[in-house]
């Protein structure tokens, strides 16, 4: 009786410690995840937001990008847009919450397949948003890049997939 | 032969009802009973029949927007799908969020639009299930040996604004249940 006491002691010993571990060292597929709920979060707006917490959350949006991203979106009933850069990313945002009285994104799956050399990493990702007025939520396909510049993982390329191959007419 | 004296031995004292309430009257077989349960629930909802809630109006009028569905996993286990099935279509990340669409077109067939009418190889199909005016012409798109044409039953938005088009088979996670 001893030795299984002392074994479930030993046991739950160890689970303490490999979840601290990944508490103080998380993984890049750990890190990634984390930034991919943060920036869903930033991206959604209530209605009931005063104009200076949107600027906040616009300029906010725009830190999970690098300088040099690359945005390409199609999505079917909005207008196909490439964006490049911070700047204009942030400028989207803003627009974002003008246009919309409230948006609500959501990355409910989401594969992540780290580089071997832990430079860089790619997300596949379904989007799930829903834009105040509409009546169908928006379901679209992403792949992600991002590069790990100096400890932080940041998006460089950005763009949506097309599960269902719509005919090009 | 023997019998069974009377006065030896009481008999086994009777669980309290309360015990009986939560764990049954024996415990262990209760434990098991359980046990199976989830077991069978966990297969059973996971690689068999999905749940799901349609959101949207695209299915519409056959499903209405947040309607409880299940979707049959198995169903293309013996066969592939047919036309006019409801099928559920995943993402490539997962199967959290999936679209609901129809079977209008089978691989290696040729689909068009021409004022709401779709059109198979030329042949007019027939869409009983259509109650909504349409007016989409779309020129002949040809299906690869795997790929299925898909579109919802709501056809009343501009072709732009719906999800619709060929999707491989492999994308396709079953039928529609209700």
């Amino acid at each position: 009786m001893r030795i299984v006491l002392r074994l479930i002691v030993v046991a739950a010993l160890a689970a303490l410690g490999i979840w601290l571990w990944t508490i103080f060292f998380p993984s890049p597929e750990h890190i990634i995840r984390k930034q991919l709920t943060k920036l869903a979060q930033d991206v959604s707006f209530s209605q009931d937001e005063n104009n200076l917490i949107k600027m906040a959350e616009a300029q906010n949006v725009a830190t999970f990008f690098s300088s040099n991203v690359v945005v390409n979106i199609s999505i079917p009933g909005h207008e196909q847009a490439t964006l490049t850069g911070r700047d204009q990313i942030q400028v989207a945002a803003m627009a974002s919450r003008q246009e919309a009285t409230a948006l609500d994104v959501k990355f409910p799956d989401v594969i992540i397949t780290v580089a071997p050399d832990k430079n860089s990493a790619t997300a596949d990702v379904t989007l799930n948003a829903t834009v105040s007025g509409d009546r169908d939520a928006v379901i679209q396909e992403l792949n992600i890049t991002f590069q790990n510049t100096g400890g932080q993982w940041l998006i460089s390329k950005l763009e949506t997939v097309q599960g269902v191959t719509r005919p090009n007419f | 032969m023997t019998v069974p004296s009377e006065s030896g031995g009481s008999p086994p004292a009777r669980p309290h009802w309360l015990q009986v309430v939560a764990v049954g009257r024996d415990p262990r077989k209760t434990a098991i009973r359980i046990l199976v349960l989830v077991i069978f629930c966990f297969v059973f909802f996971r690689y068999v029949v999905l749940p799901a809630q349609v959101d949207g109006i695209s299915m519409a009028p056959t499903y209405k927007n947040h309607a409880i569905n299940l979707i049959n996993q198995l169903a293309y286990v013996s066969h592939g799908p047919r036309r006019g099935d409801v099928v559920a279509v995943r993402a490539w990340a997962g199967k959290h969020v999936m679209l609901m669409k129809r079977i209008i077109g089978l691989p290696g067939e040729t689909v068009s639009f021409n004022h709401g009418r779709v059109f198979i190889n030329g042949t007019l199909l027939d869409e009983p299930y259509e109650k909504w005016p349409c007016d989409w012409t779309l020129p002949p798109i040809r299906l690869g040996l795997r790929e299925y044409f898909i579109v919802g039953d709501n056809r009343t938005m501009r072709w732009q604004d719906h999800y619709f088009g060929k999707v491989d088979r492999s994308r396709i996670v079953g039928k529609m249940l209700l």
